[in-house]
């Protein structure tokens, strides 16, 4: 395995800027994310990270600014011509699609492997039932890897939220991508459950994703993540190893405020 | 096999208007399974059944040659709806598609070559029920075919969540770009098969009575599932019927007060998947919970 | 010239019922988001109700006119409360709202049809005023003045409502999000209720004052005006009042002007042709939205 420190960018922000009728959401932020690594992108709610993977998911267009993935431009690109280059993300507040069993979630994520034409798959050649029936062992083994093939016939509505984030990360792995952007994937979950998260984090990587992580939990970030990026207000406050980060004075005050709060950085530990 | 045919006499209409409508409800379907409400269908509609009147009348083509040219017609005119709707917002184009349906009618009154103006139009040929029946059978078995492949599942995921499908690699644009050929394609045939039973078209045929029955008979059904809109459009269609046997005076307030309380009750109407998935996990879990009690 | 002014005056008159029916229906799109197409009957049954006022009651006119308005916004609330509350709760969205609505038309319709034994009814000539003033060079008949001048008295009332209360503020707020309304501290059942009846009672304002100047009181009267006031409120823009009166003249002057001097058969045809083109010209000038994907 590469050391992801000396790897090559495989995401680049450069100038970026985007504001919404006046408020400035990114403001002239710069960032790389190296390939083979856990990046974590912190900072206090509204602090623009939510905004960062809409933009580089194409769901927004930077006002100005470049974002490269692997050497090419996606600002301008529409949001399904992104996720063909190899970029696949969960959200904040799950966003599981209502009716589906948690198998067709992940299938519906495998759409760009389904390795035939809508056409094909219409007329059901033999080809394409092929095609269909190796994309659904995939998605089952996918969902094996987060811990929920038992549940896969379930409606995605009726599973508890924890497990809803599973199989919304199952999803995102469907298009078997090169960049994972996880928006706080522990968020409303108990330290076991944010902790097995981490593991399945890890063993992604090992595997050769590289994943940007979007975390609130700063125990989380100090231990899986090799790099990291903390904004505030939209720009930039510092970057590079996670331990540093965080014990940077202007990072402590953007997040615990100008009191040294010891119990709530103790709570978010 | 007497009662069947003293059904066929007595209710024979009713039955083909039904299988009718359910193609005007598949094309509703069509593009509302992917998020989309349009009343473009009565356009496609109306392409599909002067173009087979007129193709039959003048140039003595075969029903089923005219069929597959009002298939086409329909479908060709759809891809330019599409083009240019599909750049809207989903009110913006609901309200563009209303306004496209009258602007129909003005074309048709207006434009007596293709459609015989105010006077209306005489349709020399008839076709036969089983034929229609035949060819309702082909469009469900498609459908249900679509419902089953990559496209339906791409589609359901771009009507539940455009943004989100998008970011999985599903372009929603294009999804609904064949989603509107689709509907185009449904609409013609049933446009065709409306003309070649009436046996005479006027301006008011496609307008705003098709709009509200395919509207209606795809909620009714369930807009969520291929079999919801057929259910949907032989009840709808039949409803009026019936109700005509017991209240001959308020029919039509009848059907409104139905499709009210259909809407009220069973928004997501009579089939729904996911209604039935539910049902089946929580007997599943009430199983287990015995089991474990036991 | 003569000819020409004398149609233009009717023009105006004709779009002031255009932009008056357009102006509750484009106030309950963008409040509510509700595309109501029952919108039209409230017009029919101001009408039929204002006719029975008159002509079983005798009473005098303006009580006529003020007995159809409050029928139209009585009848807006309990359609209101009856077809789309139950939906509010279970958010079924734009569809679900269309469709019940589109319910309500086909049975207000058909008891509209009913009520005026599938005829179409006109005010007697003597209970109206029915003299032409001069104006100018040119004559104009009474009810068109009052027809001009209603317009004009509810197009500004209601956008001073709207941009200079309280509740108008919170009517605005609803159509942006029914919990931020609620956090300014209105009720946003009282925004629904009066959205609805002023909606109602403009819809019957335009239906008792067509139904006089055009002697056709009977359900086609609302079809007629909900097809030409949602092409006024598309051209002129949902979530402005002032735009929906212009654009609603302009329509009713192309239209009368069209029928004068290019051909009766395209009076209705130019309408609509410019509804659709403002439709998918203009859509994001109209709408403030601009985006298909909400991220």
């Amino acid at each position: 395995m590469p050391d992801p420190a000396a790897s090559r960018i495989l995401l680049e922000f450069d100038d970026v800027v985007k504001s919404f009728g006046g408020v400035v959401a990114v403001d002239h932020l710069s960032a790389h994310v190296r390939q083979g690594s856990v990046h974590g992108l912190i900072g206090p709610n509204g602090a623009g990270k939510t905004t960062m993977i809409n933009l580089i998911t194409g769901l927004f267009h930077p006002d100005s600014g470049t974002i490269s993935f692997d050497g090419k431009h996606l600002e301008a690109m529409a949001p399904h011509q992104i996720a063909a280059l190899g970029i696949s993300r969960t959200y904040q507040n799950v966003r599981l699609f209502s009716g589906m069993t948690a198998l067709e979630q992940v299938m519906t994520g495998c759409y760009l492997q389904r390795g035939v034409s809508l056409w094909a798959s219409f007329l059901g050649t033999g080809n394409a039932r092929r095609q269909w029936a190796k994309t659904r062992d995939h998605a089952m083994s996918l969902l094996k890897r987060v811990g929920m093939a038992d549940r896969a016939d379930e409606l995605a509505e009726t599973l508890s939220y924890g497990e809803q984030r599973r199989v919304e990360i199952a999803r995102a792995l469907g298009s078997d991508p090169k960049l994972l952007l996880l928006d706080e994937p522990t968020a409303g979950m108990n330290t076991q459950e944010a902790s097995s998260v981490g593991r399945l984090v890890h063993e992604l990587r090992d595997s050769g994703l590289t994943i940007l992580l979007v975390e609130h939990n700063m125990g989380l970030v100090t231990e899986f993540c090799s790099s990291c990026t903390v904004i505030n207000f939209g720009r930039l406050l510092a970057e590079g190893d996670p331990r540093t980060c965080i014990a940077n004075p202007q990072v402590q005050e953007a997040y615990f405020g100008r009191q040294n709060d010891a119990e709530r950085i103790q709570a978010l530990r | 096999m007497d009662a069947l045919l003293d059904f066929w006499a007595a209710y024979g209409s009713t039955v083909v208007f039904a299988m009718i409508n359910a193609f005007f409800a598949l094309s509703t379907y069509a593009v509302l399974s992917t998020g989309v409400l349009s009343f473009t269908t009565v356009v496609f509609a109306a392409v599909g059944g002067f173009l087979a009147a007129q193709t039959v009348g003048h140039l003595q083509i075969s029903i089923h040659l005219s069929f597959l040219l009002a298939a086409i017609g329909g479908g060709l005119a759809a891809a330019v709806v599409a083009v240019a709707f599909l750049k809207l917002d989903s009110h913006w184009m609901a309200l563009a598609s209303l306004a496209l349906v009258l602007i129909t009618r003005v074309v048709s009154l207006n434009a007596p070559i293709l459609t015989g103006g105010v006077n209306g139009l005489v349709v020399p040929l008839r076709v036969d029920p089983i034929e229609v029946a035949i060819l309702l059978a082909v469009v469900t078995f498609a459908f249900y075919r679509l419902h089953n492949s990559w496209y339906g599942l791409a589609s359901r995921a771009v009507r539940e969540d455009p943004a989100v499908a998008s970011t999985m690699g599903i372009p929603p644009r294009r999804i609904q770009f064949v989603a509107f050929v689709i509907s185009g394609v449904v609409g013609g045939i049933g446009g065709a098969a409306l003309a070649f039973t009436l046996q005479f078209l006027s301006p008011e045929t496609y307008f705003i009575g098709i709009a509200f029955t395919m509207i209606a008979s795809a909620v009714l059904g369930g807009s969520f599932h291929w079999f919801g809109p057929v259910v949907g459009a032989f009840v709808f269609t039949a409803l009026p019927v019936m109700m005509q046997a017991f209240v001959p005076q308020i029919e039509d307030v009848a059907k409104g007060v139905a499709l009210l309380l259909i809407m009220i009750f069973m928004p997501r109407g009579l089939i729904d998947p996911r209604a039935v998935r539910l049902r089946r996990a929580a007997r599943l879990r009430h199983k287990q919970e015995r089991a474990v009690n036991a | 010239m003569h000819l020409f002014l004398e149609q233009f005056v009717n023009g105006w008159a004709l779009g002031s019922l255009y932009a008056l029916f357009g102006i509750g229906f484009g106030l309950v799109f963008s409040t509510l988001g509700i595309l109501n197409a029952a919108h039209g009957t409230y017009a029919s049954w101001a009408a039929i109700v204002g006719y029975y006022a008159v002509v079983w009651l005798n009473v005098p006119f303006p009580v006529a006119i003020a007995v159809g308005v409050l029928a139209g916004g009585v009848l807006a609330i309990v359609v209101d409360q009856i077809g789309f509350q139950p939906l509010r709760a279970k958010k079924a969205g734009l569809l679900g709202a269309l469709i019940t609505s589109i319910a309500f038309w086909i049975i207000l319709d058909s008891l509209a049809g009913f009520a005026t034994q599938q005829q179409s009814l006109a005010f007697p000539a003597s209970t109206y005023p029915n003299r032409m003033v001069a104006v100018g060079p040119v004559m104009v008949p009474q009810m068109q003045i009052i027809t001009i001048l209603a317009l004009i008295i509810c197009a500004v009332g209601i956008y001073l409502l709207i941009q200079k209360t309280r509740i108008g503020a919170a009517m605005r707020a609803v159509g942006w999000n029914e919990v931020a309304a609620g956090l300014g501290g209105v009720n946003a059942r009282v925004v629904i209720l009066l959205t609805a009846f002023l909606a109602g009672a403009t819809s019957g304002l335009a239906g008792v004052l067509g139904g006089i100047a055009t002697s056709n009181v009977s359900f086609t009267l609302g079809e007629g005006l909900l097809l030409k006031g949602f092409a006024a409120v598309v051209v002129g823009g949902f979530d402005d009042v002032r735009g929906t009166a212009i654009a609603g003249i302009c329509l009713g002057i192309i239209e009368v002007f069209v029928g004068q001097y290019v051909s009766t058969a395209m009076r209705d045809g130019v309408t609509y042709a410019l509804l659709l083109l403002f439709l998918i010209l203009r859509p994001r000038g109209l709408f403030g939205s601009t985006s298909f994907l909400r991220a």
